[in-house]
């Protein structure tokens, strides 16, 4: 733990002086926020929920990265055991008994069930990521316009976020979800360098267009479902927030409405945000899972984890109770993962808890 | 300014939410790029002919505000149309529904009686292994894909132990439905309600006093109640032992003590004043379930809303998409609306 510490502080402080070097006299005037970051990164190492889910994060976001390079078996090669038509499932088979089958066992088409996952948490990880990278600004800065500008602005924005929250997500995502992918798979169709970029962003081949333009189409589905929570969030903090002397004092200086928003009034509304975010990848984790569980996703040969349970869901228990077992799991510890980590930022961001900190450790100097 | 004030602002502000949300469904069914008629008709029964007679009957080639209107007007007038199972949408709504608020009520109950005795243990036990487990209950039911829970609850309480079936819904005799929907004839107003709740088939069952329907009922649909109290207990659990802490620490409670209350009515006083986030939460779990969980509708093979929803947008089917949205929206506003008057029941310092 004392290892974590040292080391987030050493992140602190290389931030602290490449910036020092980009505009020099930026640690003196910035000396209170370093210091608000070293308390940051000493609860943090105290927390050990917080260290468990960075630790999970940390992995699955190595394993996403190195996933579908280090995959011993290709995802589009079918292996199908020929047992009979139907037994196409292999069950797990653990080492001493025998060697060189698969571990965990083998998905519907044969392939090993634990190469494929690699490719999975690829996808899994990308797309929950950017759908709240992408979800949340657009949530955030709808947010910042209503709870700051009021009147006109504001009544549409929230009637509109009143709209979307008024469906129930997982609907409005299955609509929009059902509905993209073709426009999707044409543009693909045209695009190479879109096509490429998005093929390997996923850890897929490029002839895979169509796969790929479902994957998409989850993904702008969700984005669009995601924004309004944010906007509420933002909103009501922005209310209190711009009441206070300093926003008055900002707006005398007459700096433009823009500055003032992102300077003065988003860091001071965004604790809740990057906590909500946090958690809000785990939702996502979960829900595009679902997407595609209920077979909007991908197809065969994509082995996306929702997918792959939802193929595994027809032939349960009999055949295939490991895979929805062994996948289950998989999604359960990155979803996991990312909730510790939340639970743990909530506490972190939180003021109170830091000045409880450091009057504990002015009190342990002193002694 | 005074309640009813309040509640005709509030109602007012649903129709513009209800607009919108017609608005933005038909949007996206417009925006199909496929040609929805050839999916309604399916391959077998395609002929030009046809094909033209539903083209016409739908508007399809009328522009697009038109074709809205036509929409909005059969939904309002209860004319609306199934054009897949050539039937009304509105009988075909109220008996799925019916269905959707019997796994609601079952899944509510489970939620209640799992989430709150757990965070008042939870409160009275703080930071006792008892508190942390309550804890990671909470952070696992949010981690678990629900439908692995959901095979897994099959797993054992069907396939190894039989305590349930997966398969149809138990509904009342004939006799007693006749019974139901022709209530309205004896009584003046209550018979109307009464026979609206008849749609429910465990309602309807009670009030022939058929017991061993709703036991059927229960047998049927208590797992996925039990799967939806088990994911979102622990959060439940939470909510209440935070704000029951919360409530503990504040000041009117040391005054009790110092005037010497016994400890039951400290934690009387304690929960009456915890209860606004709960009911926050509490009515958006049931707003949630009242719209059809698709995924545990799929999974446990129940004709609710949820999937009726999911069929329709799966061929395309948006008269019915549009009349099961408009629903589902109503309930959620409504819902959101008794919440708000809940607060201030509960909470006298709140008025509107």
């Amino acid at each position: 733990m004392e290892m974590l510490y040292k080391a987030l502080k050493r992140a602190i402080w290389l931030y602290a002086s490449f910036r020092e070097r980009l505009s020099p006299g930026w640690i003196t005037k910035n000396s209170s926020r370093i210091k608000e970051w070293e308390l940051m990164a000493y609860a943090y190492s105290k927390s050990p929920i917080g260290v468990v889910g960075g630790a999970i994060v940390f992995i699955m976001f190595i394993l996403a990265v190195i996933g579908p390079f280090i995959a011993w078996e290709p995802y589009w090669e079918y292996k199908i055991v020929t047992l009979g038509e139907e037994y196409r499932y292999r069950a797990p088979c653990l080492p001493p008994g025998c060697s060189g089958e698969p571990i965990l066992g083998t998905d519907e088409w044969g392939r090993d069930l634990l190469a494929m996952s690699l490719y999975g948490i690829r996808i899994s990880f990308v797309i929950s990521i950017v759908v709240v990278l992408l979800g949340a600004p657009l949530g955030i800065i709808l947010g910042l316009l209503a709870g700051y500008k009021g009147g006109v602005v504001d009544e549409v924005i929230m009637r509109v976020t009143d709209v979307f929250l008024a469906f129930p997500g997982l609907v409005l995502a299955i609509a929009f979800a059902s509905v993209l992918p073709q426009r999707i798979r044409g543009f693909l169709e045209s695009n190479s360098i879109a096509r490429a970029f998005f093929a390997a962003l996923f850890g897929l081949r490029e002839t895979e267009y169509g796969q790929i333009a479902a994957l998409l189409s989850i993904w702008f589905a969700m984005v669009l479902v995601w924004w309004p929570g944010y906007t509420r969030v933002v909103r009501g903090s922005v209310l209190s927030v711009r009441e206070m002397p300093f926003i008055e004092a900002a707006k005398l200086a007459g700096l433009s409405t823009w500055r003032i928003l992102i300077k003065h009034i988003l860091p001071n509304v965004i604790s809740p945000v990057i906590v909500m975010m946090t958690f809000d990848i785990a939702t996502a984790t979960l829900f595009a899972a679902a997407l595609s569980f209920l077979g909007l996703g991908p197809q065969e040969p994509v082995p996306e984890l929702g997918f792959l349970i939802s193929k595994a869901g027809q032939f349960f228990p009999e055949r295939s109770a490991h895979v929805v077992l062994y996948l289950g799991a998989l999604l359960l510890i990155m979803a996991l993962g990312w909730n510790l980590l939340g639970d743990a930022l909530r506490d972190i961001l939180d003021p109170r808890t830091r000045r409880a900190i450091e009057y504990r450790l002015e009190k342990e100097k002193k002694r | 300014m005074g309640m009813g004030s309040f509640l005709a602002r509030r109602v007012l502000t649903f129709i513009p939410t209800l607009i919108g949300v017609l608005l933005i469904t038909y949007l996206i069914a417009y925006a199909i790029p496929a040609d929805p008629v050839r999916a309604w008709v399916g391959e077998k029964l395609m002929n030009p002919q046809t094909l033209e007679q539903i083209k016409i009957k739908y508007k399809f080639n009328a522009p697009w505000y038109e074709q809205f209107s036509f929409l909005v007007h059969q939904l309002l007038t209860g004319e609306l149309e199934d054009p897949v199972r050539h039937r009304n949408v509105f009988t075909e709504i109220t008996s799925r529904f019916g269905v959707t608020v019997e796994v609601a009520i079952i899944g509510f109950i489970f939620l209640v009686a799992i989430g709150m005795p757990l965070g008042l243990l939870a409160a009275i036990f703080k930071d006792t292994p008892l508190d942390f487990a309550v804890r990671i209950m909470a952070l696992v039911g949010s981690s678990l894909p629900s439908f692995v829970l959901y095979y897994f609850l099959i797993l054992l309480l069907f396939v190894y132990t039989r305590t349930t079936y997966l398969a149809g819904i138990p509904e009342p005799t004939l006799a007693c439905r006749t019974y139901v929907s022709s209530l309205p004839e004896f009584i003046p107003v209550l018979g109307h309600v009464a026979s609206a709740l008849g749609n429910v088939p465990m309602f309807a069952a009670m009030m022939c006093g058929e017991l061993s329907v709703v036991g059927e009922t229960f047998k049927r649909l208590y797992l996925p109640g039990l799967a939806l109290g088990l994911l979102n207990g622990g959060f439940i659990a939470r909510i209440v032992r935070n704000s029951l802490l919360d409530a503990f620490s504040a000041e009117f409670i040391l005054y009790g003590k110092a005037r010497g209350l016994r400890r039951i009515s400290l934690w009387k006083h304690a929960f009456k004043n915890a209860l606004v986030p709960l009911i926050t939460v509490l009515g958006l779990n049931l707003g949630g379930l009242l719209s059809g969980a698709i995924i545990a509708e799929t999974v446990f093979n129940i004709p609710g809303i949820g999937r009726y929803m999911y069929e329709a947008i799966m061929r395309l089917n948006f008269p019915v998409i549009i009349a099961c949205t408009f629903l589902v929206a109503i309930v959620y506003v409504t819902i959101n609306l008794v919440v708000d008057i809940l607060y201030a029941v509960v909470d006298p310092r709140i008025r509107y």
